[in-house]
């Protein structure tokens, strides 16, 4: 009760709750410290947000998540107000393109609280879903995430006192910033041809649209720093499929250079564009 | 990109209640504009209630010279009755003790030739000075020289009261008290 009034006293009780998955994440921690983890299958990495909403401390640390929060869970805290974090995780999910799928205003509330009503028998109980939709075609890219993933991550992080305000896959989240910032570079022109390639601590993911229509999308997650081969065992088959003179586009974050550097020099050879900017990951996931 | 919002699957939370509208804003607003206003009134009241305080013992102190000076004024006001009735006194007695040398001629003038006054007194009452005791002794006088003293002194606007005359042989002696009639 007391608390109840002291929120509404304090305005706390109007400012946008930490937990709405409604709002930016900036609009939900303005004014507090946040902390930004990205989960990868051996390797946690996180970015901080200050109380004026810059990107602050980082750091990184090999290993399972269960064991690097054990040793980093105070540090963490530490970076957070009210023990708030946005995650993202890197490893056992897939994302692949479909058709026809319901879209409705509500659908990320649908996607939360009913998946079957939007997914139909695509629905897989043991999975997480998220949607990005062509704006002008029927295509959806859709993101299956392990749940038990997302709730073994829950509870590791609730086991050390933060509270998850967001999950989400990084990876997926630049391809959906990517795709967008194309769309609208190209704003205005005839839907046209592209191959955009993402890559994010070790997973990757690959779309290919050809005349306004997405018709390939390939991914792979937890491939590890030293997966670069295999990246390039994926991308290779839609560069070559692509008509002569698609622009492809490169983003990528991550803590291991080398890996970009290997692939982008690969990428090269065909003209790829690196659209990456500094700290996208974290931007994309911390700031939307 | 502004309505760019990141996905997310977490696991949905129920024990959230909703958010309060922001309409509701204006209630904490209000209890800080009413908190605000109470102490102005707060201050101000007290302010105003040390000024009448101070006012007030003022006030008293003034009450308390002008009781003072009431008090010195009723005394010196006292003084002044006690006078006035000791001036009133000397005034009314002085009115009253008119000059009697006219009395003792208009008396001997109402004697004939033969009789002689033997005596004649007039004695001021001293509290009241219009009242003068006469005594006349005459000899060979008779009791009608009387009423001539009489008349004689009322010509002279004294009235005679308690008049005693008695007659020893050929003395006749009168006493009165005469009164002075203001006019």
């Amino acid at each position: 009760m007391w608390d109840d009034i002291k929120s509404v006293l304090t305005f706390a009780a109007f400012r946008p709750d930490a937990d709405d998955p409604e709002l930016a994440w900036l609009k939900r921690s303005e004014g507090r410290k946040s902390l930004l983890l990205n989960i990868s299958r051996s390797q946690v990495s996180w970015r901080s947000f200050n109380r004026r909403g810059k990107l602050d401390q980082a750091g990184m640390h090999d290993g399972d998540l269960a064991d690097v929060a054990s040793q980093r869970g105070e540090e963490w805290r530490s970076l957070t107000e009210g023990g708030w974090c946005v995650v993202s995780l890197n490893n056992r999910f897939i994302i692949s393109l479909e058709n026809g799928l319901m879209r409705a205003d509500n659908l990320n509330h649908l996607l939360r609280t009913n998946p079957r009503s939007v997914l139909g028998p695509k629905y897989d109980r043991g999975k997480r879903y998220a949607l990005y939709h062509h704006t002008d075609t029927t295509a959806s890219m859709l993101l299956a995430c392990e749940d038990s993933m997302v709730k073994v991550t829950e509870d590791v992080l609730r086991g050390i006192g933060l509270k998850p305000g967001r999950i989400c896959c990084g990876l997926f989240a630049m391809m959906e910033y990517s795709i967008r910032s194309i769309a609208e570079s190209s704003r205005g022109q005839a839907p046209g041809s592209y191959l955009l390639i993402a890559a994010c601590e070790g997973s990757i993911a690959a779309l290919a649209q050809q005349d306004g229509q997405w018709r390939d999308l390939r991914c792979r997650s937890g491939l590890g720093a030293e997966g670069v081969e295999t990246a390039l065992q994926i991308v290779s088959p839609l560069v070559a499929k692509a008509p002569p003179g698609t622009p492809v586009f490169f983003v990528s974050d991550g803590q291991d250079a080398s890996f970009r550097t290997t692939l982008m020099e690969q990428l090269e050879r065909v003209g790829a564009r690196d659209l990456t900017q500094e700290d996208l990951l974290w931007k994309v996931i911390g700031e939307h | 990109m502004s309505q760019f919002l990141c996905h997310d699957f977490k696991t949905p939370r129920t024990d959230t209640s909703r958010r309060l509208p922001g309409s509701m804003r204006l209630v904490p607003v209000m209890f800080y504009v009413v908190c605000l206003a109470t102490g102005f009134f707060i201050f101000k009241d007290m302010r105003g209630m040390k000024e009448a305080e101070k006012q007030r013992l003022e006030a008293v102190k003034e009450k308390e010279e002008i009781a003072g000076e009431l008090t010195k004024l009723d005394e010196e006001k006292l003084k002044i009755e006690n006078e006035l009735y000791r001036a009133q006194s000397v005034a009314k007695w002085m009115e009253g003790s008119r000059v009697m040398q006219p009395i003792t001629v208009a008396i001997a003038r109402t004697m004939p030739l033969e009789t002689n006054i033997t005596e004649l007194s007039l004695e001021r009452s001293p509290d009241l000075p219009s009242q003068i005791s006469l005594l006349v002794r005459m000899i060979n006088a008779t009791v009608a020289e009387v009423p001539k003293i009489e008349s004689a002194v009322n010509r002279l606007h004294y009235r005679t009261h308690s008049g005693q005359q008695a007659k020893q042989g050929d003395q006749v002696e009168y006493r009165s008290m005469l009164v002075w009639q203001d006019q």
